[in-house]
């Protein structure tokens, strides 16, 4: 592919992806040149050999950055990335480790010492650990935060919240409240490969497919035969909810004349008590409770 | 000053006990949000524990959830006395993972603002410093420098910090002629004077170079340990610029000279940081002289938006314009770990992208993360004073710092 853009070129040396597979052994995993940039994948425990490989044998001097990265969908979800740079050849190399939360990645400090804060700043992020690094503290989030924000698991915005309270003369922490939920917006095409029904969509979608007839399974009389037996509805099998409160709780139109609606049987559920009615002439023998004070 | 006594050394007979102060987080010397938890034995420092992260924003989790356009902005408020340098290395990274051919206008634009964006920043940086270490007045007249500096950003972008003027593909929009000429005029009639008059007052000023030659020295390899860059690694006499070793834009074109130290000294990152607001100014000379005409942005309409006069007659530019701006452009899957010479060292940008129209990850270099980390062994067995000299030499912004 020819060069369009105008980044910071440096040299591209040739063979150089051989030439460090060759020196890395099979602690290299897998090495590649896309985008210009020369990236290796190296086994985690074998990160301190490679690195100073690296600095001793191919000048790259200087760790100018570790980046952390968060992959949920891996067994080893995370990724350390560290950015070299070599001052008198000119190049940079980016190595990579992935590491799992139990985990963790031998720590570099041995060989750079600005790898300190580098490596607090991915333990801050994602929670990654780093053994042998002897002050792994958080670094950039709150005194006293707990979890770690960068993950893709983590929500935006956040757990707690902080504020000035005037009553108590002082910041108070509270759980995140938000007025609107944040919106996210997917931007995909429902044509192409959203797999999610649209709003007003529901019945369109295909029906269940029908259960097939259960042949073995003689039919006698009396109860069906089934696994499960029948339980409570749950809210979402009977539609019922904060949803369906809403609407019921809407003042409805009258549909009826008045005349039919004032026969129509009274509302038999969520209502008041009532005050029992009092006790009339005709009314001896009755089951319902007596009434208080009689 | 919360005070906590330590058992401690002591000098001859008498007993001295080491005590530990907060420096920050609210110093006018701290250069905004750092705390610097220090030991001190009497005077000298022993040891100096940074914390950092009072200004974080957590700006790169943001930027995971906007899409590439959107997410620019941000970059703005990383270091917010150099924000079109901040600016600078995300957009080269996301044309880079585009493969993005910026018009020559576009480059020549980008060099040229970069570069005032640079004498912006050693303006504030280098008054502040000679301010740390007690000198009034060039602090007042660099601050006019500045000013015209902010002028000149807010007629081309129309904001005089948070500029978002720089896109992917070029920049936002072509600037007006006479602000060219205005440019060329005020390196002469403005900057220099000013600067020279100012610098007059430092430079071979007893008390200032009492206050910071021999302070806080680092030797080359601790500079390359350390991962120092930009002028910090320049003082140690390495001449290391990324605008001359990995040029980008028509940075190559330019003919300019990297200013080096001797003494790797608080006084060196000053003066390395002099004269690079004038081989600043030279590159700016040649760029208003080499100033070709044409478009400023790429014309590629699946990146950069049409212009308004287009979208009135093209039904395709309306298209276009709609889906930029609603669900913006999508970068081809790959990662790519791009740095320009900020003011402050190498800034860097870790960009992810898994081919959607968000980046999926975009770890920002800070240049004064490595920088600051260093605070505590360039500071040992100096005075209190000094280290103030030695946060002003190092030129930090918590923005961008704790981002």
């Amino acid at each position: 592919m020819t060069v369009l853009h105008s980044a910071p070129r440096f040299a591209a040396e040739d063979g150089l992806l051989d030439r460090l597979a060759a020196a890395l052994g099979d602690q290299l995993v897998a090495a590649r040149e896309e985008y210009g940039e020369t990236v290796l994948d190296v086994q985690r425990e074998a990160i301190v050999s490679v690195l100073t490989t690296l600095r001793d044998r191919f000048e790259y001097q200087q760790l100018m950055e570790i980046a952390g990265a968060d992959y949920p969908a891996r067994a080893e979800r995370f990724e350390v990335v560290y950015m070299l740079l070599s001052v008198t050849r000119n190049h940079r190399v980016i190595v990579k480790v992935r590491a799992a939360e139990n985990t963790p990645v031998p720590t570099v400090t041995t060989i750079w010492p600005n790898a300190g804060w580098l490596e607090r700043e991915v333990f801050d992020m994602y929670g990654v650990l780093f053994s042998g690094n002897t002050d792994l503290r958080r670094i950039l989030t709150d005194y006293g935060f707990e979890g770690h924000p960068f993950r893709k698991d983590f929500p935006l915005t956040g757990y707690v919240e902080l504020r000035y309270s005037e009553e108590d003369k002082r910041v108070v922490y509270e759980p995140v409240k938000l007025a609107q939920d944040l919106r996210t917006f997917d931007f995909m095409s429902p044509w192409e490969g959203a797999d999610y029904v649209l709003p007003g969509d529901e019945k369109a979608a295909p029906p269940p497919p029908a259960p097939a007839p259960v042949a073995t399974a003689p039919v006698t009389g009396g109860a069906p035969k089934v696994d499960t037996p029948k339980t409570t509805d749950t809210p979402a099998a009977t539609g019922a909810g904060e949803k369906a409160d809403a609407e019921a709780a809407k003042p409805k139109r009258a549909r009826t004349t008045k005349a039919a609606a004032a026969a129509a049987p009274d509302a038999t559920e969520a209502r008041p008590a009532r005050k029992p009615r009092a006790r009339k002439a005709g009314d001896e023998g009755g089951a319902g409770p007596a009434p208080e004070g009689s | 000053m919360s005070m906590q006594l330590e058992q401690s050394p002591t000098t001859g007979d008498e007993v001295i006990t080491n005590y530990t102060i907060n420096f920050g987080p609210q110093h006018p010397a701290a250069h905004g949000v750092l705390r610097m938890v220090m030991e001190l034995d009497g005077e000298i420092i022993e040891r100096i524990d940074p914390h950092v992260g009072l200004l974080h924003r957590g700006t790169e989790k943001l930027i995971e959830h906007k899409t590439y356009l959107q997410a620019l902005p941000y970059f703005d408020r990383l270091d917010y006395c150099s924000p079109l340098a901040m600016e600078y290395s995300y957009v080269l990274a996301v044309e880079k993972l585009l493969n993005l051919e910026v018009p020559l206008r576009g480059q020549y634009l980008r060099v040229l603002f970069a570069e005032l964006t640079r004498i912006c920043n050693h303006m504030l940086n280098i008054g502040s410093h000679v301010m740390d270490v007690g000198a009034m007045t060039p602090n007042l007249l660099l601050f006019e420098i500045r000013e015209d500096c902010l002028n000149f950003f807010e007629r081309a972008s129309g904001a005089r910090m948070h500029s978002a003027w720089y896109r992917p593909g070029g920049v936002a929009r072509d600037v007006p002629e006479k602000l060219l000429v205005d440019l060329g005029n005020w390196i002469d009639e403005r900057l220099f004077p000013l600067f020279e008059d100012a610098m007059s007052l430092v430079v071979d000023n007893r008390i200032f170079k009492q206050r910071n030659v021999d302070i806080a020295l680092v030797s080359r390899e601790d500079a390359l340990a350390w991962g120092f860059s930009g002028p910090m690694i320049r003082a140690a006499g390495i001449p290391w610029d990324l605008r001359k070793s990995q040029p980008y834009d028509v940075y190559d074109r330019m003919d300019f000279e990297i200013p080096v130290g001797t003494n790797s000294d608080c006084y060196d990152r000053m003066m390395v940081r002099v004269e690079e607001v004038r081989q600043s100014a030279r590159i700016m000379r040649q760029c208003l002289a080499e100033m070709p005409s044409g478009p400023v942005a790429s014309t590629d309409r699946k990146v950069v938006p049409p212009k308004r006069g287009e979208m009135k007659s093209s039904m395709e530019a309306l298209i276009h314009h709609f889906k930029l701006y609603t669900e913006g452009f999508h970068v081809p899957a790959g990662e790519v770990y791009v740095a320009t010479e900020s003011p402050k060292g190498e800034f860097g940008v870790y960009l992810v992208s898994d081919g959607s129209n968000k980046p999926y990850r975009c770890k920002i270099r800070p240049t004064a993360f490595s920088h600051l980390q260093a605070m505590d062994f360039m500071s040992k067995g100096h005075m209190l004073p000094d280290a103030t000299a030695i946060l002003g030499a190092i030129d930090v912004v918590f923005g961008e710092c704790d981002r």
